[in-house]
């Protein structure tokens, strides 16, 4: 029989899966709301994996990942993302991961060793929530944020640190009737700005994950301004890290494997 | 995951300690006995050579942060005009007295801090003592002295040395009136002798933790570390340090440590996040990571004390600890410790409200990774402030960190 793994991230706002084969190719993916109050729909969604697969480790990873049962080893996020893009891309690089509410910055050996690592703790400036917030606010819809953004030459930014502040900042650029694909890169261009502030080495590419740049590709664009670097933004960005889970989940198993047969 | 459940290690004395401290309070509720009030690296030893029961509104800071009462309290301070971001043990202690709430009334049958007749600061460690200190004078209408030493030293110099002596000299005409004793060298002597064993004890308790496996955490010796702060100069002290080392001297002999097995070996820097020390002393016993060191807890080390030269030595004493140095004489002190405690990384704790008692602001985890290649993270939380204090992003800081270690 096959013998598949999983990885699974729990990410405050959402949950990714992933289950990959022996030659780690992945096999199966899905994406849920974490806070769905219907429990049971994870539960069917594991089931069904139980089912369809021989799966012999999994290892949980994200926000959520001390609360999922079924793990065998619980890594965090900013190793499995370093395990997992890595994996496809074995050289040192800066990993940068938006998530819904952090930023982490990653210094990734090509062995997928975390040599240092950022992660902002102390608000949520600079992550999706502050892109949600800050479009609502402007009216604009959240799907077409990266193409009107593409096609402006704005280079303004919001200052305000706080997401609340910023806010109240972007109505006067609506006051001002600054043009909607303006707007739009104008709060690309905050959330970068953010980013640069983070101590990282200018030498080295830059590779994009998390939910944000899935949904906002303009933000590379940005990036490659900013920090005049190769951006590379794997394939699904957003599972990388229960992807690097799946393989940690692997790397586990075998280990035991060779400790059992010993 | 399937957590494997082990025997918890436990320190035994313990309980010992909570009677010791317990009684520390509940003596404080003798109407007769003369009241000093003191910082926590203040001279104590002066003090009580008059006679004076020691209050040390740090300890009962702690004790707001550690009961987790300080973020209630800490916002009747600030309604006074106190900012939220300054010391939390004077906002969460100037606050308990506003709200007349305190742990010590559940605890100890006390109805707050005893009420003092001398109230005596050392600004060692930082300015914010002396505004909380004259805040409480004005309101208590009592006396007042502050001592004032060279800060942020590199050396202790002779001339800083006689200054200090001298200041300490200027309050013995305070403490003659306020107790209404005469200074007695002989007494002052007797206390520094009893001070200087009990911190001879307490460093060899700490430095137990030089082996691996350690019988003593960084949060055990938080616990711990009770009577070297409050009760030196006692004898109850140094009788309890006799009977903690004996225990974990012999722990060491079996081989027993609070781990089974250390992955790795850290420092932490700076003062502990008192609301959330056992959350964090598991999470770091959970992924097997020993938190054996730092200059917080050594802090009540005073190597220099010598009841021949009461005022000289204990002068020195208290104006070379760890926060009164310079970001120089810091990091050799750093970097001996990582080398006799075998340390492979360094987390450093940013207080928000503790400005002197964060290292990591002047750039000192960089400097220190990049010369001596050890890993260092910064956290971002507070003594007793939660607010400032993210705990499901801190823990994955936290839990990477020891991975980049393991
Ligand atoms: S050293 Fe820090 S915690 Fe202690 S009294 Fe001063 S400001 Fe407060």
């Amino acid at each position: 029989m096959t013998n598949y793994y999983q990885g699974i991230d729990i990410g405050s706002s959402y949950t990714k899966i992933t289950v990959i084969d022996e030659n780690d190719c992945v096999t199966y993916q899905n994406i849920i709301k974490t806070l769905n109050r219907d429990k049971q729909e994870l539960a069917n969604i594991i089931s069904k994996i139980k089912s369809d697969f021989n799966i012999v480790s999994i290892c949980a990873t994200g926000y959520g990942r001390e609360h999922f049962k079924d793990s065998h080893i619980n890594k965090t996020e900013i190793y499995c993302a370093s395990v997992g893009v890595s994996a496809l891309y074995p050289e040192l690089k800066t990993i940068i991961d938006i998530g819904g509410e952090d930023i982490k910055v990653i210094k990734s050996g090509g062995d997928s060793k975390v040599d240092d690592f950022y992660m902002n703790t102390k608000c949520a400036a600079g992550t999706g929530t502050f892109i949600i917030e800050i479009a609502e606010r402007a009216e604009l819809e959240l799907s077409l944020l990266s193409e009107l953004a593409a096609k402006s030459e704005f280079d303004k930014e919001l200052n305000s640190f706080c997401t609340v502040f910023a806010k109240t900042e972007i109505m006067k650029w609506i006051f001002d009737e600054v043009p909607e694909h303006d707007l739009a890169r104008g709060i690309y261009i905050s959330i970068v700005n953010r980013i640069a502030k983070i101590r990282m080495d200018k030498a080295l590419p830059i590779f994009l994950i998390g939910g944000v740049i899935q949904y906002h590709p303009f933000l590379k664009t940005i990036v490659e301004e900013k920090f005049k670097q190769r951006v590379v933004v794997p394939e699904n960005p957003q599972m990388i890290n229960s992807f690097g889970a799946a393989l940690l989940a692997k790397k586990h198993a075998l280990t035991e494997m060779k400790i059992n047969a010993i | 995951m399937e957590q494997e459940i082990k025997k918890p290690y436990k320190i035994q004395s313990a309980k010992i300690m909570k009677e010791i401290m317990g009684n520390y309070f509940l003596g404080m509720k003798d109407t007769t006995k003369k009241i000093a009030w003191c910082t926590s690296v203040g001279p104590a030893e002066l003090l009580r050579s008059f006679g004076f029961e020691v209050h040390f509104p740090e300890n009962h800071g702690a004790l707001l942060g550690a009961t987790r009462t300080a973020t209630d309290l800490i916002p009747e301070a600030t309604k006074l005009g106190y900012s939220s971001e300054i010391c939390s043990y004077l906002t969460a202690d100037v606050g308990s007295y506003l709200k007349k709430q305190t742990p010590l009334t559940e605890h100890y049958g006390l109805e707050g801090p005893p009420k003092p007749d001398l109230i005596v600061y050392n600004t060692n460690q930082c300015r914010e003592v002396q505004d909380w200190f004259e805040y409480f004078a004005k309101e208590k209408g009592c006396p007042v002295f502050g001592i004032e030493p060279p800060r942020y030293v590199d050396e202790v110099s002779n001339e800083a040395i006689e200054n200090v002596a001298a200041q300490f000299k200027s309050l013995i005409p305070i403490c003659e009136k306020a107790s209404g004793q005469k200074f007695d060298i002989d007494k002052f002597r007797e206390t520094i002798r009893l001070s200087k064993e009990a911190t001879d004890l307490w460093k060899k308790v700490l430095w137990t933790a030089r082996v691996s496996p350690s019988p003593i955490s960084f949060f055990d010796a938080t616990i711990h570390m009770g009577p070297i702060v409050v009760l030196r100069g006692t004898q109850m002290a140094k009788d309890y340090y006799t009977t903690l080392l004996k225990e974990l001297e012999d722990n060491v002999v079996k081989g027993i440590g609070f781990l089974e097995v250390e992955k790795c070996r850290i420092y932490w820097d700076g003062m502990p996040i008192w609301g959330k020390l056992r959350p964090m002393s598991e999470l770091f016993a959970a992924n097997n990571a020993a938190v054996v060191a730092s200059t917080y807890c050594n802090s009540w080390v005073f190597d220099a004390f010598d009841p021949k030269d009461p005022f000289e030595s204990s002068a020195l004493a208290y104006t070379e600890i760890f926060i009164n140095r310079s970001e120089n004489a810091k990091e050799k002190i750093l970097k001996k410790l990582i080398k006799d405690f075998n340390i492979g990384g360094m987390i450093f704790h940013e207080a928000k409200t503790c400005f002197s008692n964060s290292n990591s602001r002047f750039g000192m985890p960089l400097r220190l990774k990049n010369e001596l290649g050890i890993e260092t993270l910064v956290i971002e939380g507070d003594l007793c402030d939660l607010r400032f204090y993210s705990e499901g992003q801190t823990t994955t800081k936290i839990e990477t960190f020891i991975e980049q270690l393991s």
